[in-house]
């Protein structure tokens, strides 16, 4: 195999010293206090975090696991009508950044906060990931087998129980731990309806005591907790990820007289993900709009947008080039700096802000409060999902292609630039805007890292909920989904696209 | 080409938007402010049209400020700190993190309400108060100290991350002691509904989420004047005299920086455009001679405060200390 250009060797190691420093220097930083940080993990407070925080991950998870099979299942292998359109409705929580369905809740219900609140919210928004895993994975089960188990004369929902769900259980599993991993990292929304959790309570501390050890030593305990869900997640990854082809014949219950109340369940699955909380915003901005100032709102969404697509840019091309040194010239050496990014990908935003918060204060003054310490953010939290998502496209250039250009004289990098790139490119454009989606989305480390004077969508929102100030808050959450689910119907439109090509067959 | 147009726009705005946000310059004033950007906003364009001073602000709580000026050191890029508590000012001063403020600035308010050594001093004054709705509070407690009573337990709106909050407790602690102020904070750990801000609190108390609240004065003012004050569903009381739950408190201001651009925009919220924008936009009391409060607004040295030396707030850390060891954060 060919050696890599040395300038992805350096972009890859450059991003792997990036993404361990700031957590280092968090770890090294609880050593120098170590007392306190003993003293603050011993407190009872602690232990009511860690069970707050427990209980919502399991309840969050279980009942995302419910929605998201209940809603695969019906899409995929019923008669029901409207497959399609049912298959969309049942993503569109994935436009819709969890806080703002929080907002749109907590603004029509006063009363709505707490643990059902919160719980709500998050399996809610969180159920689209098990639809997406577990109807790819109910579209690849093997009907032959389930066609013996109906000939031995077993109900419908025996042979859904003992042969169909064996064959989906991996994909459910997986997609579970990443519902688990998103609930154990979420913050805004939880913060919004005011339950404590981890995350939560690690910004509070972060805020309201002189020494931040408290808030490190908070942090530290999250990241245990991500590495046990991760732990459980690395057993299943690889089963989430394999692509055996999709069953060209599909077994098709006749829904017969229950189709009416399955598709009314569906619409009101849809209706608490996205309708009732967007009608909620809609409703605020209209009555808003009068002392709305536009201004504000112009200025928030240029600087949202400015360094969201600063970050996609910057994340892409740390992404394609550790994506091509490791898909391509596959190296002990490259395959544990991918790890090592890797590791990163499910660290709660929040510690990765308060890390950078210390690391910039004290050791890079010159990068502190400016926009490249948020962009740095940026780069840890969302290098993994560029990684993911630009090293299938990238692998799936057939390699005869390859040779049969390297036959024909073309150099490497010609052969990289003339025909590997731009085999690979939908899918590695499409990565760049899922990139840029999730950092429209981001808001804990952008709230502790954004240069003074610079407020984006999402700190706006923030700093209106902080007052209970809906109707200022509204437009905010408006626009945010409205650009923010512009990139996000770009994705879904290729989830789409395998979706249909798979039916067709 | 369409491929080709969207990568290229993707760069247009990220180099758009990255011009937005360069990094401070030596030649701006940057002012860290803990009070609601809402609030004071429009007093900070007013000084930047009135000054040609290019301004960058940075809004969080005053004591998530104070520990960030702490962490930030030497470093930090502040040039004013402008918070919404004597506490907060107290404990960076105490740090040593404050330069002197000029004596002719110092004099233009009481010296209650200025630090002792002048590395601080108030712009605009403020009042604990207890805000209910009339509905469901029928007989007023007499103290703050009532409050932990199992009977009003999740009944109470408190912001304990809010630096007034902090302030008052502050208070508490320094006259009644810290054993008492704990065993408070544990009762409102069950009375108490947090909240970020005094502005939520209000809003929960008017939209009866709770029955009453701690909270600044003048948020319930600002509320009256929005609405009008007959449209109302939740009124404020004082505690009985020389409560602590009366706390008499000021927004204060500390120059980090021995630039004079610092000391130009403390003297502009002490003149008497800016002391009148507290009296009519956030009705709070002006600290300065020749301007009047509102009418209708008991003057600030008729308020039954108990006797407190705003300067022993910056006992700050203790009480963050406190607050923490309740699990009301």
């Amino acid at each position: 195999m060919q050696k890599p250009p040395v300038l992805l060797a350096v972009l890859g190691v450059f991003a792997a010293l990036v993404a361990i420093l700031p957590l280092g220097y968090l770890v090294l930083r609880l050593f120098e206090g170590f007392e306190a940080a003993i003293a603050e993990l011993a407190r009872a407070r602690t232990l009511e975090l860690l069970l707050n925080t427990v209980l919502l991950v399991t309840s969050v998870s279980l009942s995302a696991l419910a929605i998201g099979v209940f809603q695969a299942w019906f899409v995929v292998r019923t008669n029901l009508r409207f497959p399609g359109f049912f298959a969309i409705l049942a993503t569109v929580p994935l436009a819709i950044p969890s806080y703002v369905l929080a907002l749109g809740y907590a603004s029509v219900f006063p009363w709505f906060s707490g643990f059902w609140a919160s719980w709500l919210v998050l399996s809610v928004a969180t159920a689209p990931y098990v639809f997406l895993a577990v109807s790819a994975a109910l579209m690849r089960v093997d009907v032959a087998s389930e066609e013996v188990g109906r000939s031995l004369g077993f109900g419908r929902f025996k042979v859904f129980l003992k042969i169909t769900w064996p064959q989906v259980r991996t994909s459910a599993t997986a997609a579970v731990l990443l519902v688990s991993l998103y609930v154990l990292s979420e913050f805004g929304a939880i913060a919004l309806l005011r339950f404590d959790t981890f995350t939560r309570a690690i910004y509070n501390a972060y805020r309201s005591s002189f020494d931040r050890t408290a808030a490190a030593s908070l942090a530290v305990v999250l990241v245990f907790l991500t590495l046990i869900i991760l732990f459980f997640a690395r057993r299943y990854r690889g089963d989430y990820l394999s692509q055996r082809a999709a069953n060209p014949r599909r077994l098709r219950a006749e829904l017969g007289p229950n189709r009416v109340p399955v598709s009314v369940a569906l619409l009101v699955i849809a209706l608490f993900g996205a309708g009732i909380p967007l009608a909620a915003l809609l409703n605020w901005s209209l009555i808003g709009s009068s002392s709305t100032d536009f201004e504000k709102l112009i200025m928030a969404t240029l600087n949202s947008a400015g360094i969201a697509a600063s970050a996609a840019v910057l994340v892409s091309v740390f992404a394609l080039a550790v994506a091509i040194w490791t898909v391509r010239h596959r190296s002990k050496f490259a395959a544990t700096i991918e790890g090592l990014l890797w590791s990163n990908h499910a660290l709660p935003a929040i510690v990765v802000g308060l890390a950078l918060v210390f690391f910039g204060a004290n050791i890079t003054p010159w990068l502190y409060q400016s926009i490249w310490l948020l962009l740095v953010a940026y780069l840890i939290l969302f290098l993994p999902n560029g990684l993911a998502a630009m090293a299938t496209p990238l692998s799936q250039v057939p390699r005869s292609v390859v040779e049969v250009s390297q036959s024909m004289g073309d150099s490497y990098r010609k052969t990289l630039t003339r025909v590997v790139l731009p085999i690979a490119s939908p899918g590695l454009i499409a990565a760049s805007a899922l990139v840029m989606l999730t950092v429209l989305k981001e808001l804990p480390a952008t709230l502790l890292l954004r240069p003074s004077g610079t407020e984006t969508l999402a700190t706006r929102l923030w700093s209106a909920t902080e007052e209970l100030a809906y109707a200022q808050a509204a437009p905010y959450a408006l626009v945010l989904v409205i650009i923010a689910g512009l990139p996000a119907l770009l994705l879904n439109a290729s989830v789409r696209k395998t979706y249909s090509e798979v039916n067709q067959k | 080409m369409k491929r080709r147009f969207l990568a290229a726009a993707l760069a247009a705005v990220s180099v758009v938007g990255l011009a937005g946000c360069a990094p401070a310059e030596d030649s701006e004033l940057v002012i860290y402010i803990g009070r609601g950007e809402s609030l004071v906003q429009p007093l900070i364009d007013q000084y930047i049209s009135e000054s040609g001073q290019d301004v960058v602000v940075r809004y969080a709580g005053s004591a998530e400020l104070a520990a960030q000026i702490m962490e930030e050191g030497e470093n930090s890029p502040a040039d004013v700190f402008f918070a919404q508590d004597a506490g907060a000012l107290g404990a960076i001063s105490k740090a040593g993190y404050l330069e002197t403020i000029p004596a002719e600035i110092l004099n233009l308010v009481d010296a209650e309400y200025r630090a002792q050594d002048g590395s601080w001093m108030g712009v605009s004054g403020r009042v604990r108060v207890f805000n209910y709705d009339p509905d469901k509070v029928s007989e007023l407690p007499t103290s703050v100290f009532d409050l932990a009573d199992p009977i009003w337990e999740g009944r109470v709106g408190i912001a304990p991350t809010n630096s007034s909050f902090q302030a008052f407790v502050t208070a508490m602690m320094v006259v009644y002691g810290e054993d008492a102020a704990l065993s408070w904070l544990e009762a409102m750990k069950e009375n108490g509904v947090i909240y970020e801000k005094n502005s939520a609190i209000l809003e929960a108390v008017e939209t009866g989420q709770v029955d009453a609240g701690l909270i600044n004065h003048y948020y319930w003012y600002a509320k009256g004047n929005e609405v009008g004050f007959e449209n109302m569903n939740s009124q404020i009381s004082a505690f009985e005299s020389q409560d602590v739950g009366n706390l008499r408190n000021v927004a204060g201001v500390g120059i980090l920086s021995e630039d004079p651009k610092a000391q130009d925009f403390v003297r502009f919220l002490l003149s008497e455009a800016a002391q009148q924008y507290f009296v009519d936009i956030t009705n709070e009391y002006p600290l300065t001679a020749g301007v009047e409060p509102i009418e209708g607004l008991t003057p600030l040295s008729e308020i039954p405060a108990p006797d407190f030396d705003l300067n022993d707030l910056e006992a700050l850390e203790k009480t963050l200390e406190l607050i923490r060891r309740a699990g009301l954060i």
